[in-house]
Formats: C-alpha cells, sequence, structure tokens
C-alpha cells in the first residue's frame, strides 16, 4: 500500500478553500486522534472494507512522529525501540477505551505493519545515502560494508514476507509482531489468540520459510 | 489454502522433532502422494539446518527493550 496517499487533512478541514469559509459556515473539525482510532475499530468490526487501510495510516502517522520526536532528542545514528513506540501508540490511540481482543488484534497488527514501514524506509534511505557517498568509506570501510549487508537483508527479508503472506497469513503476521514490532512470544500470543507454544512453532517455521525464501534466488 | 497452510506448518514441525535418519520415511508416511508437500517440507528442513539466529536480532535501526 502506497501511504503517501493518506488524505489532504487541509483540504478536509477546507474543501471549497475559500478564505473566509470559517465565518460563513463551520466545517466538522476533524476529530481528535484517539476518536479517530476508536471510530476506525469499530468500522473494522462493522465489516467497512476501508476501515483496516485507515487504521494503518493513523497508527503509520502516530508512530511517524513519535519517532521523529524520540530521534530529535538523540544523537545520530541512534536507534528506535518498536516495543516502546507501539505501545506508546496504543495508550494514545486508544487507552482510555475498554478494547475488545479484536481490537487489540487489528489495532497491534497495524502498528507491527506501519513500523515494518518505518524501519524499510529507513533503511531504504540509508542505501541510498551511502550510494551517494555521504559516509567516508575509506575510514569507515568494514563498518559501512557489515551494515550495508544488514540493510541488504533487511529488504530482502521484507520483500520475502509478502510472499509468506500469501501462502500463510497469519505467521506473516507473527513474524511482523516478533520481528518489526518487537513483542514477545507472550504478547503475540495475546495479539493473536494462540498459545504460546504455537507461537513459537509458528516463529521457527517463519524463519526457515523466509530464509529459504531468500537464498533461493 | 488455510488447510494446506496449516498441514505444512504441522508436518514441518513434527518432522524436526524426527531424527534426521527416520525423517524420510516420516515424510513418506505423512505427504502421502502430495510430491508438492513432500519437497516443500523438505527444502525447509534442510534450511533450518543453517537457520542459525536469522531473525532472532532486531532489525538494523531497531533495538527491543
Amino acid at each position: 500500500m502506497d501511504l503517501s496517499l493518506a488524505p489532504e487533512f487541509d483540504q478536509l478541514q477546507n474543501p471549497n478553500g475559500a478564505q473566509d469559509a470559517d465565518e460563513l459556515y463551520s466545517p466538522p473539525r476533524l476529530m481528535d486522534n484517539m476518536s479517530d482510532a476508536t471510530v476506525t475499530l469499530d468500522a473494522i468490526e462493522a465489516g467497512d472494507p476501508k476501515a483496516a487501510e485507515q487504521l494503518l495510516i493513523l497508527v503509520y502517522d502516530e508512530l511517524r512522529r513519535l519517532a521523529a520526536s524520540k530521534l530529535a532528542l538523540e544523537a545520530p545514528g541512534q536507534t528506535l525501540q518498536p516495543t516502546a513506540l507501539v505501545h506508546e501508540a496504543w495508550m494514545r490511540l486508544v487507552g482510555d477505551r475498554n478494547p475488545s481482543f479484536k481490537d487489540r488484534t487489528h489495532f497491534f497488527c497495524a502498528a507491527a505493519e506501519a513500523m515494518r514501514h518505518i524501519l524499510i524506509d529507513r533503511a531504504r534511505q540509508k542505501k541510498t545515502k551511502r550510494h551517494g557517498g555521504e559516509y567516508r568509506r575509506v575510514d569507515f570501510e568494514d563498518l559501512d560494508l557489515a551494515a550495508s549487508t544488514a540493510d541488504d537483508q533487511l529488504l530482502a527479508v521484507n520483500e520475502a514476507l509478502d510472499k509468506l503472506a500469501l501462502e500463510h497469513p497469519v505467521q506473516a503476521d507473527l513474524v511482523k509482531l516478533r520481528y518489526f514490532a518487537g513483542l514477545t512470544n507472550e504478547e503475540v500470543s495475546e495479539v493473536l489468540g494462540i498459545s504460546v507454544s504455537t507461537v513459537k512453532n509458528y516463529w521457527v517455521f517463519s524463519r526457515v520459510w523466509l530464509l529459504n525464501e531468500i537464498q533461493d534466488e | 489454502m488455510k488447510g494446506d497452510s496449516n498441514r505444512e506448518i504441522a508436518i514441518f514441525t513434527e518432522a524436526l522433532k524426527v531424527s534426521p535418519r527416520e525423517r524420510a520415511s516420516f515424510l513418506q508416511r505423512t505427504c502421502g502422494r502430495d510430491e508438492d508437500l513432500r519437497r516443500k517440507v523438505e527444502a525447509l528442513l534442510k534450511a533450518h539446518s543453517r537457520l542459525g539466529t536469522f531473525l532472532e536480532e532486531p532489525p538494523p535501526g531497531a533495538s527491543h527493550d
């Protein structure tokens, strides 16, 4: 999905572009993000086919904002803490509502997918910068090579994961939750409603499946 | 589709518990005439032997807390 297709919020708030629109007519204001998220979760429950995409966009925006504010406080070259970010987004977007099991499932799967997008974007950006010679290759050749290999592997895993999702959708969700969102086996078990031992079995299967896929080319 | 997915995972997971010497006959029994399934599981079992810590570390750019 192309997340850059998110609706233009300015246009939504002022659809006619009229300067004095506010004086003549007050368009309904966008709800705050928390009620947006709960409304969207209810819409998913009610079977609205667009709602899952809306939830993903909402969660993605929130996570990106949270990540940017965390990174702004730290030194360059820092890492993100997906688990903390995902839990913070949950508190901010759904926190004061009494969530159903399905709400949790929808939310955390969307958050894991969003985290995946964020980390993949960062890996792609790093790769572009590296090719642009932004890093000093002579001094950091080994480090650069190791980082480059890790990023390439991540991008390969990302592609293979789409194929896994076609054949084994539950297991692909599990990989997103464990690997990209950093949830523990116990948390994944709760989110997906399967036993911890099943999570462990699926996790081994999925890792093997992905390894076989990326080495099979 | 879902049944196929579950079957592949179940046979793979059980095969890991069987000693390598007995795996061929185990797959013969469980996959029956489904050659495609047997080949898939065999490829996975091969990949399993080089799995190491693949995906056990957080992705680059992330740390798990």
